[in-house]
């Protein structure tokens, strides 16, 4: 029996994994998806807002500005891609200069470090390439952009690292009570359309547990950070005492030649529903804008739209006139879990020992870290000894990058290690070395390498790396190289022509090579021109 | 007696593509309309009286750097006996070392003198790039 | 010989695909005797492996081969003449140090990373397909989406396939080819959509590859969304009007498990821009003078990292003239700089090389914007010649020769694409 069970394995999940390995304790991870991070986290925006936008008084608010500042030493922990760039929020309007006014006085009072107003001059010295039309800005210098991705596999790791077990492919299906306290989960591997199909193997389950029946946990507490399905999953223990309600957010890729544009987020002033569509410098140095802000009912389905690119760019163009749809390289889009109470939902349900950490939309990649803390300190206080591991290690090892090497770095690297000598991914310059160390940290599909190495984000977007990829993934998986998948369950890539041969034979029935009739009449592949 | 019907054909035989049009009365060829050379009516004969095509395809071979070897016919062979032909392919295989223009198999789908043969030379490779022991582990 | 690498060479080449074992030949004709060739791959020979359908050679060989043959005999005389490849290699960068010998940086397994210094570059690293990113199709991110080179690797080389039932997006030659091998190896192709009102491959690969498998060509229609969670499920297509735009109203849907986009190929010049290398906005790839040479002193170019070409052919030609030039430069034969920049006109939408010299004759690419049946290619007002077509999709080659330069005094030479019917230049 585990002490507790998280569910969910998005950045939130992945953050209260890591906080409660500091302690003596059993706890178990379960994620729906191939891999953490794969939800909600890999398609947000990537800021760490400095908390001035947020109402005063929410406890969003609260955890917003203590998070932001627990980040410089999480980078440093953890290595993730994380820079303080700093935000403007620009205004277009005296109203929304006066309102940029009351924001400045209502950051300082949550402890907002730095904030400035800006005249538009000292705005055009700083940023040249936004609009003309734009009077004023408020600089808030605490804010930055991070690969929210490589954050929750750091967390993820590290979590690991100190004893957490993490369990992925694990989707929960019911949760009871058990006799004597505590809970029993049943979870059961996802399956997508497809799966059977490609005859995939990748079902990830504990020794001697049947995968396709499913398992069963046992935890005395859980905690339920399933996104943007919590309230499904509180409903299994009747703690549906919300509604989450996905709110979709496209964003847009720029080709890297835009880097520089703009060197700080942009953020326009923020409406009641969202913070508005903006431009990001992202931490890898291309330009990103979005996310739009539709609510849906669909918690699978995420598409983007033309009419979403519409507004994306004619939203942006208002803040910075050169930039062009055409420059987009790549799309996606994301679901927010916004609850029906506005704030985030976290601490005890009325079921003892379920705890919600749920609707947690933006900003919850800035308040991860603290909303970790807190929702710790909760269980804690309903019972959950917290004895600290003395062995605890908050450290990760950062993977080697040798795209962004000396020469004289990149050459002490191959002598050590003759994997580097071997390109994966020529776009982003990824070595052999660096996807079998991403599958050390944790990589089990094609997005898994993607997003811990960069390789297939290039310009080719993954026409030179994938079969390289896919090879290695087969090799060190242990499994045929058609049941390495993009992203988990039902994402098959190819399927054997070997499979096909056999088929052709078993048809063929022993004919001989050169036989003109079998085969002949059925199905002709040559219309009668 | 029996009527006069056409057929229609595009010509390949160069980038214009003339839409060519061919008047029989069974299989006496009346006329051909619409080229702008004599390659046109050549083609549209050809096409009328006895459509030939050629197709390349691979064929599964262990023992060298890739999987598979691509063969081709060695001369096109009757349109319809191209599915007969691709099934006779499909039960190939081949190992390491292959030379090019090495015969796979003769008179392919009964078609005489029509041969299945390698594209390419493929030595064979004791340590292909995928089971290098360097990235074993 | 394959495998070997010294530290020295008078040329060495980026990229053993066919424009990089012509460059290594054309190279060794001038005179000189140390080349090397550095491969990505396992082996040379380049995209051409994977092409096993047959149409290459016609102009070179005046026989029809398939990629794999084409490749093979370039591979074989390589191999004859002593050119050095080194398979598994890539090129990270290039200096110029104080002697003025370039310096290549080459990155392999066997060799760590090391540095060949040689007295000329030829740039021959090929192009690389345009991506979903490209066309902006909205939808979701399923797996199932490939560039069509990439499906067709994964066929030809490695023995699998994309899927069972195929959509294809774009009806260029490779869109048309991937349509009939996907056809004989028994996955479903629901049709090709092409954007614009006519297809960008070959007549005769229409025929060939589409009608003879019963495999519609749609025109003037697209892929507007991409449907399916975790593999593709469906497309939706719309015919779009002559702005391309897509009408909505009369969209459908397909669907489908694999989708392959065959939008276009772009030149693979990371390398050149990392190096400064001046780069024609039109080709996408190195402004080039009579020599190919590009900017960047003793850097040459050619093959479609210099523009993308339809057949290999011209690559061959091409990219022997790029080797010599080359070699020559690796001698210290130095040429008087070209006096003449060449310029596209009337319906030209680039030709090359950027500048001519008067002294020889010089072989000129080019391509048209529009089709145009008949047309007259005009060169200034030295040259006119009457074509019975140009397709955007057909290069188009000439031969300028030097007594039609020898009294032009000016410094500028302006092709154009005239209609037969009158009409000057404009």
């Amino acid at each position: 029996m585990y002490d507790v069970a998280i569910i969910g394995g998005g950045v939130v999940g992945c953050a209260i994994a890591r906080e409660l390995s500091r302690y003596h304790l059993r706890t178990v991870l379960l994620e729906r998806l191939a891999e953490v991070g794969f939800g909600t986290t890999k398609t947000n925006s990537g800021i760490i807002h400095a908390g001035q936008q947020t109402t005063p008084g929410t406890l969003k608010g609260l955890l917003e500005v203590r998070g932001n500042a627990m980040f410089d030493q999480l980078q440093r922990e953890l290595g993730f891609g994380f820079r303080r760039c700093g935000e403007l929020v620009v205004a277009a309007s005296a109203e929304e200069l006066a309102s940029l006014e009351r924001m400045k006085a209502d950051g300082e009072a949550k402890g907002v470090p730095g904030l400035e107003m800006w005249d538009a001059q000292r705005l055009r010295r700083e940023e040249p390439n936004l609009s003309l039309h734009l009077v004023g800005a408020l600089f808030a210098p605490s804010a930055g952009v991070i690969n929210p991705y490589e954050f929750a596999f750091a967390l993820a790791e590290c979590a690991v690292q100190n004893g957490v077990e993490l369990r992925v492919e694990q989707e929960v299906e019911s949760i009871a009570l058990r006799d004597g306290g505590g809970f029993r989960i049943h979870a059961t591997v996802p399956s997508g359309p497809g799966a059977v199909q490609a005859g995939l193997g990748a079902v990830k389950a504990g020794p001697g547990e049947d995968s396709v029946a499913g398992v069963d946990v046992e935890a005395r507490f859980i905690i339920n950070a399933a996104g943007v399905h919590a309230d499904k999953v509180a409903a299994l223990v009747g703690a549906d005492d919300f509604i989450i309600r996905p709110r979709r957010g496209e964003e847009y890729l720029l080709d890297r030649r835009l880097e520089g544009i703009v060197t700080r987020l942009i953020f326009p002033v923020p409406t009641p529903a969202s913070k508005g569509i903006l431009i990001i410098p992202t931490f890898d140095g291309t330009l990103m804008v979005g996310p739009t802000a539709h609510d849906q009912d669909d918690r699978f389905d995420v598409p983007t739209t033309t009419e979403g690119s519409e507004e994306v760019f004619a939203t942006v163009r208002r803040l910075c006139p050169s930039l062009d749809a055409r420059a987009t390289i790549a799309e996606f889009a994301g679901l927010r879990a916004v609850s029906d109470t506005g704030d985030f939902i976290i601490g005890p349900s009325r079921v003892p020992g379920f705890f919600h950490v749920a609707g947690i939309q933006s900003p919850g990649l800035t308040a991860s870290p603290a909303i970790a803390v807190h929702v710790v300190e909760l269980v804690g206080r309903a019972g959950l000894p917290l004895v600290e591991h003395d062995q605890f290690n908050p450290h990760v090892a950062p993977p080697a990058r040798f795209a962004t090497q000396s020469h004289e770095v990149r050459q002490a690297l191959v002598e050590a290690d003759p994997r580097f000598g071997r390109l994966v991914c020529r776009c982003e310059l990824v070595t052999e070395a660096e996807v079998h160390q991403a599958v050390d940290h944790g990589a089990r599909t094609l997005d898994g390498v993607k997003f811990r190495t960069r390789a297939g984000m290039g310009r080719c977007q993954g026409g030179f790396c994938t079969t390289r990829v896919m090879q290695i993934l087969s090799r060190r998986l242990g499994v045929p190289f058609h049941e390495v998948t993009k992203r988990g369950a039902g994402s098959w890539l190819v399927i054997p022509m070997a499979e096909d041969r056999e088929a052709a034979m078993t048809e063929a029935g022993g004919m001989s090579a050169g036989d003109t009739t079998a085969g002949a009449g059925e199905e002709a592949p040559c219309s009668d021109a | 007696m029996t009527a006069r019907q056409e057929q229609h054909y595009v010509c390949i035989s160069c980038p214009i593509g003339c839409p060519l049009r061919l008047v029989h009365e069974g299989d006496q060829i009346i006329e051909v309309e619409g080229q702008e050379c004599n390659r046109g009516a050549k083609y549209a004969r050809q096409e009328f009286t006895d459509p030939r095509r050629t197709f390349s395809t691979t064929v599964p071979i262990t023992g060298a750097v890739y999987g598979r070897l691509p063969v081709k016919l060695s001369a096109p062979v009757p349109r319809q006996a191209i599915p007969a032909a691709m099934a006779a392919i499909r039960l190939l295989s081949a190992e390491a070392p292959v030379r090019l223009g090495q015969v796979l198999l003769r008179d392919v789908a009964g078609v005489a003198g029509v041969d299945v043969v390698a594209c390419r030379t493929m030595d064979r490779v004791m340590i292909t790039p995928s089971d290098d022991p360097s990235s074993a582990t | 010989m394959f495998g070997r690498m010294n530290r020295r060479y008078d040329v060495v080449v980026v990229g053993g695909g066919p424009a990089g074992l012509a460059a290594a030949l054309g190279a060794l004709d001038s005179g000189v005797s140390r080349v090397l060739v550095v491969e990505r791959e396992p082996e040379a020979g380049g995209i051409l492996r994977q092409c096993i359908h047959a149409g290459f050679g016609l102009h070179h060989f005046r026989e029809e081969l398939t990629g794999p043959e084409y490749a093979e005999r370039f591979v074989t005389q390589v191999m004859d003449r002593d050119i050095d490849v080194a398979p598994h290699s890539y090129v990270t960068g290039l200096a110029v140090d104080s002697s003025g010998h370039r310096l290549v940086r080459v990155l392999s397994e066997r060799g760590g990373l090391a540095t060949v210094e040689c007295r000329s570059v030829v740039l021959a690293m090929g192009c690389r397909e345009r991506t979903r990113g490209a066309v902006r199709i909205p939808g979701t991110r399923p797996a199932g989406i490939f560039t069509a080179g990439l499906a067709q690797k994964l066929l030809n080389l490695d023995g699998y396939l994309p899927g069972r039932r195929a959509v294809i997006l774009g009806s260029g030659d490779i869109g048309l080819i991937m349509a009939r091998r996907l056809t004989l190896e028994g996955c479903k192709v629901e049709g090709v959509f092409e954007l614009m009102p006519y297809s960008n491959g070959l007549t005769r690969n229409v025929v060939q590859c589409l009608d003879d498998y019963g495999i519609p060509l749609h025109l003037s229609t697209t892929v507007t969304r991409i449907h399916g969670r975790d593999r593709i499920e469906a497309v939706t297509v719309a015919p779009v009007d002559e702005t391309g735009r897509p009408d909505a109203a009369r969209a459908w849907d397909v669907p489908c498990d694999t989708l392959l986009l065959s939008i276009g190929l772009i030149p693979e010049n990371e390398l050149s821009e990392s190096l400064g290398i001046a780069l024609d906005v039109v080709t996408g790839g190195p402004k080039v003078d009579s020599t190919l040479a590009t900017s960047l002193p003793g850097v040459f170019a050619c093959g479609n990292v210099l523009h993308v070409h339809d057949l290999v052919d011209f690559v061959t030609e091409e990219a022997l003239r790029a080797g010599r030039f080359a070699g020559e430069h690796a001698r210290q034969i130095r040429r008087p700089r070209d006096a003449i920049a060449l310029v596209p006109g009337a319906n030209v939408r680039y030709c090359l090389p950027h500048t001519l010299s008067a002294d020889r004759p010089h072989t000129v690419y080019m391509r048209a914007k529009t089709r145009m049946s008949p047309c007259i290619l005009r060169v200034g007002n030295l040259l006119e010649r009457r074509l019975r077509f140009v397709v955007p999709a057909e290069m188009i080659h000439l031969t300028i020769q030097p007594e039609l330069l020898e009294r032009f005094y000016e410094d500028r030479l302006q092709i154009d694409l005239l209609p037969v019917d009158g009409g000057g230049v404009p």
